[in-house]
C-alpha cells in the first residue's frame, strides 16, 4: 500500500489547519454561511436532513487495518457507532458536529487519511477495481496510476472550479469492476503490440439526469504521458464545458454536444501542446517509487489446493455456499479473495458498525496481509487470504453478521441514503432494499435466480446507480408522496448499458410485487445458463411490461 | 434544497438546522427548540410569513441555517408535518428508529 | 462583488492607474482597459496611440459569450497589451484559471495579468499558481492577510505557472 512521505503529510496537515481556521471563523460569526458553505463542501462536509454528513476519501478503495481501526474509532467517538460505505468507495458519517470535525480530520490525518476531493466541482477521489493486485490476468495494478492521478489532481490550481464535479475510475483487468464507462474519465490499462503497458482513455460517461456511456478517445497513452493527456482533457472541459445550466455542465454533455470526433481532435490538439512542453512528463523514478508500494506482498509458497479448505467445504454446506458466492480465486496459488457482504438480509446496504469495522481490521491484520478494500457495490473485500484459513475467517465473519452469502445475488442491492438522510432525495431508498432482500431471503431461491443486480436511487442524481442496475429503481416525488420508477437491462461492466424504463411509476407498497413479477417473468422465459441480463437482452421489454401492467 | 413549497397551506411552522451540530430545530417564541411538538404553528399565509420574518432576523444567520416554512396538518393528537421529508426530519431516519429525535423521545 | 476594492500586485498594494473604458467612450491618454471586441475592431488605430492599453476577457454565462471570450483571439495583439484582466463573474466559474495558463504558457504573455470580479480568499493561491500577478480584491482585506492565504498550502503536487515544480518531480530533485 502507498505510504505518505513528508510532502504528503504536509499537504494533508496544512489542509486540516486551514479548515480549523475556517470553522473557527464561521462559528465566531466572522464568516457568513454563504462564504463558508463552499469551504466546508471542499472538505467533504455536507448538511443533510438531520445533521452534518462527513465524507471521508478512501482512494481507490484501499485501506490498511490501522486505517480501518481509525474509521471505527471515528464512528464511535464522533458519530453514532456506524458508517456508510458508498458506491464511490468512500465512507460517510451521518452525525458529526461541525465544531468537532477539525479534530476528527486531525485524527484521520494521523493515519494518512482525509476528506479532500470528496465534494465540490473538482476532480474527485479516484476509484479503481477492488480486486487490484489480487486478481489473475491483470495487466497492471490500477492503484499505481490511481495514486499518481490522486496526487496530480489534489488541489489542482486550474481544475478546482470546474463546471461540475469530475470522477475518474481505473481498471487493469478486462472484466470491469470499476464501472469505468460511467465516469467522466474511465481508464483501462492495456498492453500494445510491442508488449508495452499504457492507458486507454474513455471520456464522457455518467449517470444523473442524462446518463451516457463514455466514448473511447484514445487506445494508448504511455505512462509518462498520461498526466499530460488528462490535463488536456481537463483543459478542454474547463474551457468549453457549459456553465449556464448545472444539469448540462458535466463533461458527458460536452462530449455529446461536440461529438466524439471533434472532442478527440480538441483533446489531441491540447495534448500536443502540453506534451511538447514536457512539463507533465512523469519522471520514471516517481513511477518506480510509487509502483514499489504496490509490489506483491510476501505470499507464502502454497499448493493450489488446500486440504483444510476442501474438507471444510465438504463438511459444512453453509460454508460451501458462502465460498461459491463470496470467495473469488486469487492469482496466487493457495490464496483467495474474500468478499464481505454489507448486505445482511433486511439490513441497510453499506452500513457497518464500529465493532464490525474493528473486527474487519483484525481479520485484515491477521489473515489478509493487512489490507481491506471497499467495492463500488458497497461491500468490503479481504484481498489476500490463505485458503487454509478461509474457514477461520468465515467463522469470525459469521459471528458478526458479516457472512451473508449473497455477492452478486438479488439481495446484494445497492442503495443510496435516500430520503432517510439525504437533503436532495425525493423518496426513500433503504427501506426498499430491505423489503426486497427480505422478500427474497430464501437462499435457494436466490441461487436459482442467479446474478441479478438491483440498484436504487432516491432521486435522479443516481448515487445508487439505478441506470445501470439489471433492475434499477428510482424514487420520484409526486406531490410529497414517494413513487418509484423501474428500469430493466442496465449494466455497469465492460458491456455497459443503460436501463429502459418499464412505464408508469409504482407506489411504495407495489414495488416488491413488481420486482417479484419481473423475476418470475425471467424465470419463465430463461434458457439454460441465461442470467437475467442475458434473457432481457434476448427478449426485450415487452414480456416484462405485459406482466407488470397486466391489470 | 428540496424545500416543499407551502403555498396554499393553512397551517405552517418554521424549521432550520443549527450551525454547530446541524440539529433540526423549530422556531418558537423568538427562539429555537429541538422538538417539533412544541413548534409554533402559524394559521394562514399571512401569519406564516410573519412567523418566517420573525425567525429570520439578520443576526440569526450566525447560528441557524436557512429557516423555511413547511406545511403541517392538524390531527387528533396535535400537529404533524405533511410531507414524508418533514416527518423524517422531525423524527429521524425511518430505518434507524434508535437514532435521531425519535430515539431521544423514548 | 465587494463595493470597494484595492489592487494587490506582486505582494503589495498598488495604485490602479488603469481605467476600464466601455465601447462607446472615446479614449484619451490615460491607460485604458477595453473590451476584446473593441480591441479587435480598433487595433490599427490603437497601435499608433501613445498611452498604454489593456483588455478585459469576459467569462459571462449569458448571451453571446455563453462560455466566455476566447483568450486565444488575443494572439495578434499581445505585443501591444500591457495588462490583461480576466473577469471571474462568480467564484465558482473557474474558466479564468485556464485562460491564465494559456496566456502564460502557450502564448508567452509576460505583462500584467489581473484577476477581477469575485476574487475571494480561497482562490488567490490557485490564481497565483495559474499565473495571475495582480488581484483586485475587497479593500478591507489587508495585504498581510493576502500573503498568508497564498501560503496556507505550502506544497503542491503538480506543476503550474509559478516556479514550484510539483512534488511528483521535486521528490527526485527535478
Ligand atoms: C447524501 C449526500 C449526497 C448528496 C448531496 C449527493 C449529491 C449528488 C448529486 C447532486 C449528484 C449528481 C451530479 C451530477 O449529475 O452532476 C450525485 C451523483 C452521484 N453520487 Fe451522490 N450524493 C450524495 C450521496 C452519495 C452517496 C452516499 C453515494 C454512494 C452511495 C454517492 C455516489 C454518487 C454517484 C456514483 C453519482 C453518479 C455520478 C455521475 O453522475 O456520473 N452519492 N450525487
Ligand atoms: S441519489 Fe439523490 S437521494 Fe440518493 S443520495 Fe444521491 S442525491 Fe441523495
Amino acid at each position: 500500500m502507498y505510504r505518505y512521505d513528508e510532502f504528503d503529510h504536509k499537504i494533508v496537515t496544512d489542509r486540516v489547519n486551514q479548515f480549523r481556521g475556517q470553522v473557527n471563523r464561521r462559528i465566531s460569526g466572522e464568516l457568513s454561511e454563504d462564504a463558508f458553505k463552499p469551504l466546508r463542501l471542499m472538505n467533504g462536509v455536507y448538511l443533510q436532513l438531520h445533521a452534518y454528513m462527513l465524507r471521508v476519501a478512501i482512494p481507490y478503495g484501499t485501506v490498511s487495518s490501522k486505517q480501518m481501526r481509525m474509521l471505527a474509532h471515528i464512528a464511535r467517538k464522533y458519530d453514532r457507532g456506524y458508517g456508510h460505505f458508498t458506491t464511490r468507495q468512500n465512507i460517510q458519517y451521518n452525525w458529526p458536529a461541525l465544531d468537532r470535525i477539525p479534530d476528527l480530520l486531525e485524527e484521520l490525518a494521523s493515519v494518512e487519511m482525509h476528506a479532500i476531493q470528496t465534494s465540490g466541482n473538482c476532480i474527485r477521489n479516484v476509484t479503481a477495481d477492488q480486486y487490484a493486485g489480487a486478481i489473475a490476468d491483470e495487466i497492471e495494478d490500477p492503484r499505481i496510476i490511481s495514486e499518481i492521478i490522486r496526487q496530480w489532481s489534489t488541489f489542482h490550481p486550474e481544475f478546482s472550479y470546474l463546471p461540475r464535479k469530475f470522477k475518474i475510475a481505473v481498471t487493469g483487468h478486462e472484466n470491469d469492476r470499476a464501472a469505468i464507462k460511467l465516469h467522466d474519465i474511465g481508464i483501462v490499462i492495456v498492453r500494445n503490440d510491442k508488449g508495452e503497458t499504457g492507458y486507454e482513455v474513455h471520456v464522457g460517461g455518467g449517470q444523473g439526469r442524462s446518463p451516457f456511456i463514455a466514448k473511447k478517445l484514445t487506445n494508448f497513452v504511455p505512462a509518462e504521458k498520461l498526466l499530460a493527456y488528462l490535463e488536456a482533457v481537463m483543459r478542454v472541459y474547463n474551457m468549453l464545458g457549459r456553465r449556464d445550466n448545472s444539469y448540462k455542465a458535466r463533461i458527458k454533455i460536452l462530449v455529446h454536444e461536440t461529438g466524439e470526433t471533434e472532442m478527440r481532435r480538441l483533446v489531441d490538439e491540447e495534448f500536443e501542446r502540453i506534451d511538447a512542453s514536457q512539463m507533465l512528463s512523469l519522471p520514471e523514478a516517481e513511477l518506480d517509487r510509487i509502483s514499489a508500494y504496490f509490489a506483491p506482498p510476501n505470499y507464502e509458497n502454497l499448493p493450489a489446493q488446500s486440504e483444510v479448505f476442501e474438507a471444510a467445504k465438504g463438511s459444512n454446506a453453509d460454508f460451501n455456499h458462502w465460498v461459491k458466492t463470496n470467495l473469488v480465486p486469487h492469482k496466487t496459488p493457495g490464496y483467495g479473495i474474500i468478499n464481505i457482504s454489507l448486505k445482511p438480509i433486511g439490513g441497510i446496504p453499506g452500513d457497518a458498525t464500529d465493532v464490525q469495522m474493528d473486527i474487519i481490521a483484525d481479520l485484515a491484520e491477521r489473515y489478509a496481509l493487512d489490507e481491506v478494500r471497499v467495492t463500488h457495490e458497497q461491500n468490503l473485500v479481504l484481498p489476500h487470504v490463505k485458503l487454509d484459513e478461509a474457514k477461520e475467517v468465515y467463522d469470525i465473519l459469521c459471528a458478526h453478521d458479516l457472512a451473508t452469502p449473497n455477492i452478486g445475488l438479488i439481495s446484494d442491492t445497492i442503495a443510496c441514503p435516500g430520503l432517510d438522510y439525504c437533503n436532495l432525495a425525493n423518496a426513500r431508498s433503504i427501506p426498499l432494499a430491505q423489503e426486497i432482500s427480505t422478500h427474497f431471503a430464501d437462499l435457494d431461491k436466490q441461487y436459482d435466480i442467479g446474478e441479478l443486480k438491483i440498484k436504487i436511487s432516491g432521486c435522479i442524481n443516481a448515487c445508487g446507480h439505478h441506470h445501470v442496475g439489471h433492475i434499477g429503481i428510482l424514487g420520484v416525488d409526486k406531490k410529497g408522496t414517494e413513487f418509484y420508477q423501474i428500469s430493466l437491462g442496465g449494466s455497469a461492466d465492460e458491456q455497459a448499458s443503460l436501463g429502459d424504463i418499464t412505464g408508469q411509476a409504482f407506489t411504495e407498497d407495489k414495488v416488491v410485487d413488481a420486482v417479484d413479477t419481473i423475476v418470475e417473468t425471467y424465470l419463465n422465459l430463461r434458457q439454460p445458463e441465461e442470467r437475467f441480463l442475458d434473457t432481457y437482452r434476448r427478449v426485450g421489454m415487452s414480456p416484462f411490461k405485459e406482466q407488470l401492467y397486466a391489470d | 434544497m428540496a424545500q416543499h413549497s407551502s403555498k396554499g397551506a393553512r397551517f405552517q411552522a418554521v424549521t432550520a438546522n443549527r450551525l454547530n451540530d446541524g440539529e433540526v430545530v423549530y422556531f418558537k417564541d423568538n427562539g429555537w427548540i429541538e422538538n417539533f411538538a412544541e413548534a409554533e404553528i402559524a394559521d394562514g399565509q399571512e401569519a406564516a410569513e410573519a412567523l418566517l420574518t420573525r425567525a429570520s432576523p439578520d443576526n440569526m444567520e450566525a447560528f441557524i441555517l436557512d429557516p423555511y416554512l413547511f406545511e403541517v396538518s392538524e390531527s387528533e393528537d396535535g400537529f404533524t408535518p405533511v410531507s414524508v421529508r418533514e416527518n423524517i426530519r422531525a423524527k429521524g431516519p425511518t430505518v434507524r428508529t434508535d437514532l435521531g429525535k425519535q430515539a431521544e423521545a423514548g | 462583488m465587494p463595493t470597494k476594492t484595492h489592487l494587490i500586485s506582486n505582494g503589495a498594494v498598488i495604485d490602479d492607474t488603469w481605467v476600464l473604458i466601455d465601447d462607446e467612450t472615446p479614449l484619451d491618454d490615460t491607460p485604458a482597459i477595453i473590451s476584446l471586441d473593441r480591441l479587435k475592431a480598433e487595433a490599427d488605430a490603437l497601435r499608433s496611440r501613445n498611452a498604454k492599453i489593456g483588455v478585459v476577457i469576459r467569462t459571462n454565462t449569458q448571451g453571446k459569450t455563453k462560455l466566455g471570450e476566447d483568450v486565444r483571439e488575443l494572439a495578434p495583439y499581445l505585443d501591444m497589451l500591457s495588462t490583461i484582466a480576466i473577469d471571474f463573474p462568480v467564484y465558482r466559474n473557474g474558466r479564468g484559471y485556464s485562460d491564465a495558463r494559456i496566456l502564460r504558457e502557450e502564448m508567452g504573455f509576460e505583462g500584467e495579468l489581473r484577476a477581477i470580479g469575485e476574487v475571494l480568499f480561497d482562490q488567490w493561491s490557485f490564481m497565483a499558481r495559474c499565473g495571475f500577478d495582480t488581484f483586485e480584491i475587497d479593500a478591507s482585506i489587508p495585504v498581510e492577510k493576502f500573503k498568508e492565504a497564498l501560503n496556507e498550502l505550502s506544497e503542491a503536487y503538480q506543476p503550474a505557472v509559478d516556479n514550484q515544480r510539483g512534488v511528483l518531480w521535486r521528490r527526485h530533485g527535478l
